[in-house]
């Protein structure tokens, strides 16, 4: 319990220094910001309470804008990503359901089945994100495609921060 | 009561969400408008610290680049310092009247923290009050135009950018002398748009686009960029696309110019209001 603890704070701030310090700086075009934090949603285990959930993802979104010099924006959207990610993993459960004290992981459930994780939070979070930062519905499009652009790249960067995981 | 605290058993989570949610927006709303630039440098406080660090090492990654600007900078200051010895020596003047030569007063600063991809960018400047930066200051990048100061603590300051769908700015053509007002239109960072140039002035792609010393905030005469294309909209007025001859990406070192006859400029306009 102690040692989970310490490697999911160990996570988070690698990840926060990892967005804060590089991703941020990141600003090709205008329309690609990849946020990668939304990382430490993904791995939390998957048997934890909702509501623990909520309160982790509301304080990494806070983390983070306090860092991005945005007030609230990220701490909405992850809230939102973490809402939804136990309907999302109820949806996309295995055969023979999870087990125990499971983490979502590439080298468990596959490379398909953590796509598809993935890629389907990392857009609910953008979504929130993107809509949250424009406030407003002009240029419905033009935002749409930056979420789907910066969502490429987010999964990318998230994949391969997986597949370096899963090699350790 | 019984069903009351089955009923929040039951939804106890998407009442969280909703909860916090709402929290969120609320920081959004109140956080990232103009008027309560405040809230956001209260948060920045906390890490700017660490923004000056990043900053820091970016800074010495540009230095090639920023090292010709100054050279540049420093032949065009040595030019009108040659003009400005000229004229003076054939003026008469009241010896009592210490800012009778200086209108703005200039300090330099550097950005420790920016912005191009929001719809509303701001930047952080290495000075404050101490430092004698204060709200409605202009800034300005060796190339041309950058913000306004919006808000200042001790040591730092935030200022709008004129990457930002709140910025107006009067400017005018260089050549023709016919004012219009300058905003973002929140797409590429490297154009901004000039509204009401009437119809019947001719405008070529390259003209140049400067300040207006109208708003007492910017001295008059300041680059703010060239012509990129024009048309002509259904008003008598042109919508003149300006390619802006800073590039907000590498905003780096900056100066930050004071208006000395600010308040008796505005003062006095304001008494035949």
């Amino acid at each position: 319990m102690i040692n989970s603890i310490l490697r999911y704070t160990i996570i988070f701030i690698v990840l926060i220094l990892l967005q804060v310090l590089f991703f941020n700086n990141i600003q090709f075009s205008g329309y690609v910001n990849p946020y990668v934090y939304i990382m430490l949603i993904l791995l939390l285990p998957v048997e934890i309470s909702p509501w623990i959930l909520l309160f982790i993802s509301f304080f990494t979104g806070l983390t983070v804008d306090f860092f991005s010099g945005t007030a609230g924006m990220h701490a909405g959207a992850t809230v939102a990503a973490g809402f939804v990610r136990p309907y999302i993993l109820r949806y996309i459960s295995p055969h023979d359901g999870y087990e125990p004290g499971a983490t979502p992981s590439m080298q468990i459930y596959g490379f398909r089945w953590f796509l598809t994780y993935t890629v389907l939070i990392v857009i609910v979070h953008h979504l929130a994100l993107f809509y949250l930062e424009v406030f407003r519905f002009a240029d419905f499009f033009r935002t749409l495609f930056r979420v789907l652009l910066s969502s490429v790249f987010s999964v990318t960067f998230i994949l391969l921060a997986e597949n370096y995981r899963k090699g350790r | 009561m019984r069903n009351l605290l089955n009923f929040l058993a039951r939804y106890n989570n998407l009442i969280l969400f909703l909860l916090f949610e709402g929290i969120a927006l609320y920081l959004v709303v109140t956080g990232n408008n103009y008027h309560n630039s405040r809230v956001i440098r209260g948060v920045r406080g906390i890490t700017t610290v660490i923004e000056e660090k990043i900053s820091n090492t970016k800074r010495y990654l540009n230095l090639h680049e920023i090292n010709t600007n100054l050279a540049m900078e420093n032949v065009t200051l040595r030019n009108s310092i040659e003009r400005i010895i000229k004229k003076e020596n054939q003026l008469f003047f009241s010896v009592s009247d210490s800012i009778r030569q200086q209108q703005y007063i200039y300090t330099t600063g550097k950005i420790v923290n920016n912005s191009v991809n929001k719809q509303k960018n701001f930047f952080t400047l290495s000075k404050g009050k101490k430092q004698g930066v204060n709200i409605d200051m202009a800034v300005v990048s060796p190339e041309g135009v950058a913000g306004i100061i919006v808000g200042s603590s001790d040591n730092f300051s935030v200022g709008m950018s004129l990457l930002n769908i709140d910025f107006r700015l009067s400017c005018r053509m260089k050549s023709r002398g016919y004012f219009g007002s300058l905003t973002w239109d929140g797409k590429d960072y490297r154009y901004a748009v000039l509204n009401e140039i009437p119809q019947h002035v001719t405008v070529n792609v390259g003209d140049t686009i400067e300040t207006t010393s109208f708003s007492a905030i910017f001295p008059e005469g300041i680059m703010v960029g060239t012509v990129s294309d024009f048309e002509k909209t259904g008003g008598d007025f042109y919508k003149i696309r300006i390619l802006l001859s800073t590039d907000f990406k590498k905003l780096n070192y900056i100066s930050i110019i004071g208006n000395l006859k600010k308040t008796e400029q505005q003062d006095l306009e304001k008494m035949y209001q």
